[in-house]
């Protein structure tokens, strides 16, 4: 038998169209290869909503792989994720929504009304098939409400280049952060305002507030009441800490939001600071990085020597309402099926996921050594959000010097008893 | 006209405004003079999630039979216009003692007035963007018109074009390419600081309110260049060559006859600018965020979506078309006058 290899042999034209066209789906479409829902059991048209993060991006593609015949999903994605899932959740008839993703400070509210619709038993029933781990069950007095699949947290930002150069060490507390900030400062040409973090009015500065006042000792509320107490001692020294903080960040710092915080550090205009793990990974964006394989991550600094990591853990996850139209156990599937570990690996890098398939990267580094060094959970009271809201609102004043610390703290305090009594938490 | 017909032309027009004007009006006062709250308990919650398992004492809804949290809905009346107007200082909704939260210091009636006062700060700060853009968009637009007047007939549809393109962006993106022009590291202070200048644009009051005025005037600009333009067309030539023979400079024609004639279309500019401008949200929440700029669209938006508050939101917003109304007092009563006469 001979082998007639005639290289020179001219292929049908479309033949060669045929094979180019495969080749390329099948280098474009990688997801193409394991489609979704291949395996669940039931029908309905199912809706899910969802913010914009980039793991969501990620699931909601591969939601729509999902072709089994009579399953159909659809899956919102919008900045008003939170808003749209509180409407649907709470309305009186059923809800718009089968299931959302929701961050943790959203799950207490929706936990606290009632509104979330009990899974424990569809857990039992699915978890072999589905692979769900234990540490992905959110449950709320022994009953699953969620499950989480993603962690979250600001931790420490520093340019190890800049600080190897001057022989400083990362920071762990914040008083070592302000010494290096001053040597930076002084000794760094390149650099104006060592420390870039995210100070803007509203939700950003109201983070930083709370992530550095429980280091001082401070309680949000008065024990076993929605009564505020962070109108006291340990308030102020954050304050105060914070205002220390100004000299090394530029002057707009109190309109720096994550985008602008972000912005610094790629132009190579700040050295350190603490930043969102999510944005971790823009460090090494090539388009719009300056600095490369510069940047590395480290727990967020302590306030206070031997103190815990000041940064709070989010988790994201999904969750369906207790007024949902289609039948639970189907809506439980698709969810179960949409993060299964597949989905996972194959978005491995979008977020830093809670499976144990997860292969950790160097951007999630931070959250993790922030987690050792005893990093609590965000508060889950369902009036904290209240409480945020007010005091993103009335420190930019006790920075930006209008106000003293123990008046913006005061008039927080005032307004936010006002909010959380016409809410019914406070009577 | 037959009452019949009249009624059939007008019928689907009130319809719609009934549909989608008064009856939405109707409701949000309705709503601005509630306040539903539900019904919440101490409990103690053991909270398991991915990072351990606490427990904590914390606030729980109360459920009815049905499984479903008890809700709270009350009349209240002006409350909430008195809280969004900060007429209020102390005492909370539901009547019970003020609460002691300040006991270390005076500070009640500042920060009563401080928090109070957002309402009428934002109303302060979108006076002064309405009346500020104005004078500016009236002259630029006529310049602009005059200008693209006097083109060759050739170039002139390239200029318009041109001259109409920041009104057809969407206020959104255009906000935001104006953000990132004046934020740090933007082109304006790299530009800025070869000449040894350096301003911080978002830190201050007075150049994050210039901000947003600057992006009002050329966002606006263009609508009154197209309407002062197609003004421009109808000039009567008879009454500017008249004019021209008995010597009147090139000021005095434009002063006696060029702009009596566009003087109704700059009144229309004026109306419509204002309650544009009134509006204002997008520079707003896309510039500042609500840094120094509050306007009283973004504060009922903030009261809605971050408040979670609608009840407290629709006393802001009745309160924002009080301020409408009473801003187009003046214009509404010349042209009910004018119509009157007979024109």
């Amino acid at each position: 038998m001979t082998l007639n290899l005639n290289l020179n042999a001219h292929l049908p034209r479309r033949s060669v169209v045929a094979l180019a066209t495969a080749a390329a789906m099948a280098a474009l479409l990688p997801g193409m290869a394991s489609a979704k829902c291949a395996d669940i059991a039931g029908k309905g048209d199912i809706n899910i909503v969802g913010s914009s993060m980039p793991s969501v991006q990620h699931l909601a593609k591969e939601m729509e792989t999902c072709n089994k015949a009579g399953v159909k999903v659809a899956i919102k994605i919008t900045p008003e994720a939170r808003v749209e899932t509180e409407r649907a959740f709470g309305s009186d008839g059923k809800s718009a929504f089968d299931a959302a993703i929701i961050s943790g400070g959203l799950y207490s509210n929706l936990a606290a009304k009632g509104q979330l619709q009990p899974m424990t038993d569809l857990v039992a029933k699915y978890k072999t098939k589905f692979k769900i781990e234990d540490n992905m069950l959110v449950k709320s007095n022994g009953e699953v409400l969620a499950i989480a699949y993603q962690q979250n947290a600001q931790n420490l930002y520093y340019r190890k280049d800049i600080f190897d150069k001057l022989g400083l060490k990362a920071p762990t507390t914040y008083a070592e952060m302000l010494a290096a900030a001053a040597v930076i400062k002084a000794k760094e040409p390149s650099i104006d305002f060592p420390i870039a973090q995210t100070f803007a009015k509203g939700f950003d500065i109201s983070t930083e507030f709370v992530n550095l006042y429980v280091g001082f000792g401070g309680k949000l509320f008065k024990a076993g009441t929605a009564q505020p107490a962070f109108n006291e001692e340990a308030g102020i020294k954050t304050i105060e800490l914070m205002k220390s903080m100004l000299p090394y960040m530029t002057p707009n710092a109190l309109a720096s939001n994550s985008d602008d915080v972000m912005n610094q550090f790629q132009q190579g205009k700040a050295a350190m600071g603490v930043l969102w793990a999510s944005r971790a990974a823009r460090m090494d964006d090539p388009a719009a990085s300056k600095i490369v394989g510069k940047m590395e991550f480290a727990a967020a600094p302590a306030v206070m020597p031997g103190g815990k990591s000041a940064t709070h853990l989010w988790w994201d996850g999904v969750a369906m309402p207790k007024n949902l139209t289609n039948d639970r156990d189907v809506v439980f599937q698709v969810l179960m099926d949409a993060l299964d570990e597949e989905t996972t690996k194959a978005g491995n890098d979008s977020t830093i996921w809670i499976r144990s398939v997860y292969k950790p990267t160097r951007f999630g580094t931070g959250v993790v050594l922030s987690m050792k060094a005893g990093a609590p959970i965000w508060p889950t009271e369902p009036y904290v959000g209240l409480a945020t809201g007010e005091l993103g609102k009335m420190i930019p004043e006790a920075l930006g010097g209008s106000m003293t610390p123990k008046q913006a703290l005061d008039a927080a305090a005032v307004a936010y008893t006002k909010a959380a009594t016409e809410k019914g938490f406070i009577k | 006209m037959k009452t019949r017909s009249f009624l059939q032309f007008v019928g689907p027009s009130v319809v719609m405004m009934m549909l989608l004007l008064a009856a939405p009006l109707v409701i949000t006062f309705y709503l601005s003079v509630r306040n539903c709250a539900i019904e919440m308990e101490i409990v103690k919650v053991e909270e398991s999630t991915p990072f351990g398992v606490k427990e904590t004492v914390t606030q729980r809804a109360k459920m009815d039979a049905k499984g479903r949290a008890i809700q709270n809905c009350n009349f209240i009346g002006l409350d909430y216009y008195r809280k969004v107007l900060g007429l209020d200082d102390a005492a909370p909704i539901e009547g019970g003692p003020p609460p002691d939260v300040t006991s270390a210091t005076k500070g009640i009636p500042a920060a009563g007035e401080k928090a109070g006062n957002e309402f009428l700060g934002a109303l302060r700060f979108t006076l002064i963007y309405t009346f500020v853009t104005l004078p500016f968009v009236l002259v630029i637009g006529f310049l602009l018109a005059l200008g693209v007047n006097s083109v060759s007939q050739r170039l002139k549809g390239v200029f318009i074009t041109a001259s109409l393109l920041p009104f057809i962006i969407t206020p959104v993106v255009a906000a935001l390419s104006i953000k990132w022009l004046f934020r740090d590291n933007g082109l304006v202070p790299y530009l800025l600081s070869h000449f040894g200048i350096q301003v911080f644009w978002m830190a201050q009051a007075w150049s994050a309110r210039l901000l947003i005025v600057v992006y009002g005037v050329w966002h606006v600009v263009p609508f009154a260049f197209i309407v002062l333009y197609a003004g421009l067309q109808g000039v009567p030539q008879d009454a500017l060559e008249a004019a021209t023979i008995d010597g009147a400079s090139r000021w005095q024609k434009m002063r006696y006859v060029t702009l009596p004639h566009l003087a109704p279309l700059i009144v229309f500019i004026t109306l419509i600018h204002m309650m544009d401008a009134y509006r204002v949200f997008e520079p707003v929440i896309v510039l500042t965020q609500g840094a120094f700029t509050t306007s009283v669209q973004y504060l009922t938006y903030h009261i809605l979506l971050q408040e979670n508050n609608p009840y407290k939101a629709s006393a802001a917003a009745v309160l924002t078309l009080i301020g409408i109304v009473f801003l187009l007092i003046p214009l509404l009563v010349k042209t009910w006058r004018e119509q009157k006469q007979g024109v």
